[in-house]
């Protein structure tokens, strides 16, 4: 059993042959040897039996049981059966190794001591299965290749519970130890790896069912030993590990699967060194942003919230000028419109400067967004003037370019664009002073709420599983309750790969293509604050309509919304996943009756 | 002539007397019932006769009160012109207002609830998107197209 849990944590498939001839070997050569011992000293033992009161069959076989204790250790390793078939197999298979502290022919005493092994630490069956995960990386790592055998006999090689008693052991006392075991393991599951080992004496056995929870984190934790291994470019265990979450992911089911293959997949990328051209198609990604904003609160939020905060800051402009940083398809904007529009006192002017990627077949998708909201603003009665602006990178925006006119009140609107500057150095602190130049009335910022773009590529992977985790289950949770209709669960799939695409860009890439750099809230506080910006409170509105929204959504009830000193976060149950804040410059309050 | 005959003449002499009255021939007093009803029921008064149906149907007004008859304070003269730019006060009520009702009501458990002006702002808000939405664009996909508020439709474990 515990040569079974190595072969599935190492995934490979060739040394688990191996493994399995040495061990059918090892075992014929133990029964052989027990054969020719006990006839030998058969005669020999015949007297102390009877007078000790042994039980004659059972000597026969070599294990000495009192006849008056019959009855008892037949309970017992009925006990200890029962016990077995419900543990893991990896927290049984210390035993299978360590468990030698008593002649194992003493049968009483034998399966005592396993069972109160067993009894009172049902719940350290994690601890040995991650330490020996940690422990084939220094083996391996000390070693050569890809798996060596020895390490399955070594048994110092395993920890903390005494796993390698001084006296022993001595090949005759394992082969012992292994015969005894299989004796009693005659019913007991094996994996399917072991069926090969005994299939002459083991003809029936059962299928113990894995725990999905204890199989869940075993999966995280191959998942992490897989980024430890990488981070240590230890490839060719990286390699085998990757593999191996594959298998462990298909045995799971829902969110977890789901982000296991995509951090699986983009290991895999970061491992072979595949690194596809980023694909210029927006217009793909495009749709995939569209169903991420259909299928999930997250961005609906993103845009009520920013929208308040430019609107209460809006109250008394006559002319209105927002500058948004990525226009996508204007789905903020028809919102705000339609408030502008029922303003007490009537709409302002409202003028809208969008900002894109160019496109590859040269269309000019910007405008195309413009015509349609141009199309909305004159249905309700806004006079609206747009224009586009194409461009690689927000920091080779000029402000001369977006010609500010006097008189107007700008605002600056960022949802998820500003993270990306941070993959090259200087990019932010540009962009943070063109948007000083430009002078708005407020800046609303809105990113994700997790810090993956630290320096160590383990604790960006940590970050980042739990974080990508948390936001597959609350998609899970919101369409579960859907109903069974193709589009739903279309919307889901490809919000999943919106996300996806995310994981892929953290985990697999490096350097300035490595564009999802998403930063915490406090980060970004402190960058805006040490840039010249001055907080602005969201108010109550902001948290009220914000918590309406989130009422509406089917399986609401795990999105939460949280006021984190004049910010809004949105998080699933406990854990926050983006945040709203606004922004203003010192002067501009002070300015309001000057012009540009 | 015998007893009953004569029981007869008079039933049929007191039923002249009495005027007769038809709801369908007091469209205002018919308007005002259906003023007050609520959603289902105005569906199901569109399916009594086509005088009832052409009411409930072409009458926004209708649905106007519907709408808006929770709400505390009534809402500003430019809401109509907002709304009716939409798509009408009907569309506004089976789009959105209507799942947000019952959804928000749902999770209160309260059957009959007054709506604040944050709700009708959402309300109106998500109206607008889906207009937005539905209308004529080469690059959003058809599929795509309008269902911003499928989350709306999506039922609710109860």
């Amino acid at each position: 059993m515990k040569r079974d849990h190595k072969d599935s944590c190492g995934g490979g498939g060739a040394a688990g042959g191996t493994v399995k001839g040495e061990c059918s070997s090892m075992q014929s050569n133990g029964k052989a040897k027990m054969w020719e011992e006990e006839q030998q000293q058969q005669q020999q033992q015949q007297q102390q039996q009877q007078q000790q009161g042994m039980d004659e069959l059972l000597a026969a076989l070599g294990y000495k049981v009192r006849a008056s204790d019959m009855a008892d250790v037949a309970q017992k390793l009925e006990q200890l059966e029962m016990v077995m078939g419900c543990a893991q197999e990896d927290g049984i298979s210390h035993l299978a190794s360590d468990t030698v502290h008593y002649d194992p022919t003493d049968l009483y005493s034998w399966v005592q001591s396993m069972l109160t092994e067993l009894n009172p630490e049902p719940n350290n069956n994690l601890d040995p299965s991650s330490f020996l995960i940690d422990n084939n990386n220094n083996i391996i790592n000390s070693t050569a290749p890809v798996f060596n055998d020895d390490s399955e006999y070594d048994l110092r090689a395993i920890p903390g519970i005494a796993a390698y008693p001084p006296p022993l052991p001595q090949d005759n006392h394992l082969d012992e130890i292994e015969t005894a075991n299989n004796n009693i393991n005659k019913r007991l599951k094996p994996s399917p790896a072991e069926s090969a080992d005994s299939a002459a004496s083991e003809p029936t056995r059962h299928v113990v069912l894995v725990d999905h929870q204890e199989a869940g984190v075993r999966l995280v934790h191959t998942l992490l030993a897989c980024a430890e291994a990488v981070q240590q470019e230890n490839l060719k265990l990286a390699d085998a590990l990757v593999k191996h979450v594959g298998i462990l992911a298909a045995s799971q089911a829902g969110a977890m699967r789901k982000v296991a293959s995509y951090f699986a997949q983009a290991l895999a990328r970061r491992i072979y060194g595949i690194f596809p051209e980023e694909t210029l198609d927006s217009s793909f990604s495009d749709v995939l942003h569209m169903h991420f904003y259909e299928s999930c609160p997250y961005l609906k939020f993103a845009h009520f919230t920013a929208n308040q905060a430019i609107l209460e800051a809006f109250a008394t402009a006559g002319k209105v000028h927002v500058i948004d940083f990525g226009l996508k398809q204007g789905m903020q904007w028809p919102a705000l419109m339609q408030a502008l529009a029922l303003r007490p006192g009537g709409p302002p002017t409202f003028r809208l400067t969008g900002i894109g990627p160019p496109q590859p077949d040269n269309t000019d998708a910007l405008q195309q967004v413009g015509l349609k909201l141009a199309q909305l603003a004159q249905i309700i009665g806004v006079q609206f003037e747009f224009r586009g602006f194409v461009c690689n990178s927000l920091a080779d925006l000029d402000p001369n370019m977006l010609e500010i006119r006097p008189g107007e009140a700008v605002a600056v609107n960022s949802v998820f664009e500003l993270h990306r500057m941070l993959a090259r150095s200087g990019s932010v602190d540009k962009v943070l002073d063109t948007v000083k130049k430009i002078n708005p009335q407020i800046v609303t910022i809105v990113e994700q709420e997790a810090n993956h773009n630290g320096p160590g590529f383990l604790d960006r992977f940590t970050e980042a599983l739990h974080y990508y985790s948390s936001l597959f289950d609350s998609l899970e949770g919101s369409s579960s309750s859907s109903t069974g209709l193709g589009s739903p669960s279309q919307d889901l799939l490809m919000s999943e790969l919106y996300l996806g695409r995310q994981i892929c860009n953290v985990v697999a890439y490096e350097g300035p293509d490595r564009v999802e750099r998403h930063e915490t809230l406090t980060q970004w506080r402190g960058r805006l604050d040490s840039a010249g910006f001055d907080p602005v409170h969201l108010g109550s509105n902001a948290f009220k309509q914000a918590s309406m929204l989130l009422a509406l959504f089917a399986g609401g009830d795990g999105y939460r919304v949280e006021e984190n000193n004049g910010c809004l976060m949105l998080g699933w149950h406990t854990r926050p996943l983006i945040a709203t804040s606004a922004w203003k410059l010192p002067s501009s309050s002070e300015s309001s009756g000057l012009t540009q | 002539m015998s007893a009953t005959m004569v029981q007869q003449q008079q039933h049929r002499r007191e039923q002249e007397k009495r005027p007769r009255f038809f709801i369908n021939d007091n469209i205002d007093i018919l308007r005002e019932i259906l003023k007050r009803l609520d959603g289902p029921s105005l569906g199901v008064a569109a399916c009594v006769c086509r005088l009832w149906c052409s009411l409930t149907r072409n009458d926004d007004s209708l649905w106007e009160h519907l709408c808006f008859r929770h709400v505390s304070s009534p809402p500003t003269a430019s809401v109509r012109a907002v709304v009716v730019a939409l798509g009408g006060y009907k569309r506004l009520y089976m789009v959105c207002v209507r799942p947000v009702l019952s959804r928000l009501g749902n999770s209160e458990r309260v059957r009959k609830r007054v709506w604040t002006r944050h709700e009708v702002q959402l309300s109106l808000s998500l109206f607008c998107i889906d207009s937005y939405e539905r209308l004529e664009s080469g690059r959003i996909p058809s599929d795509a197209s309008a269902s911003s508020l499928m989350f709306l439709c999506n039922t609710v474990n109860v």
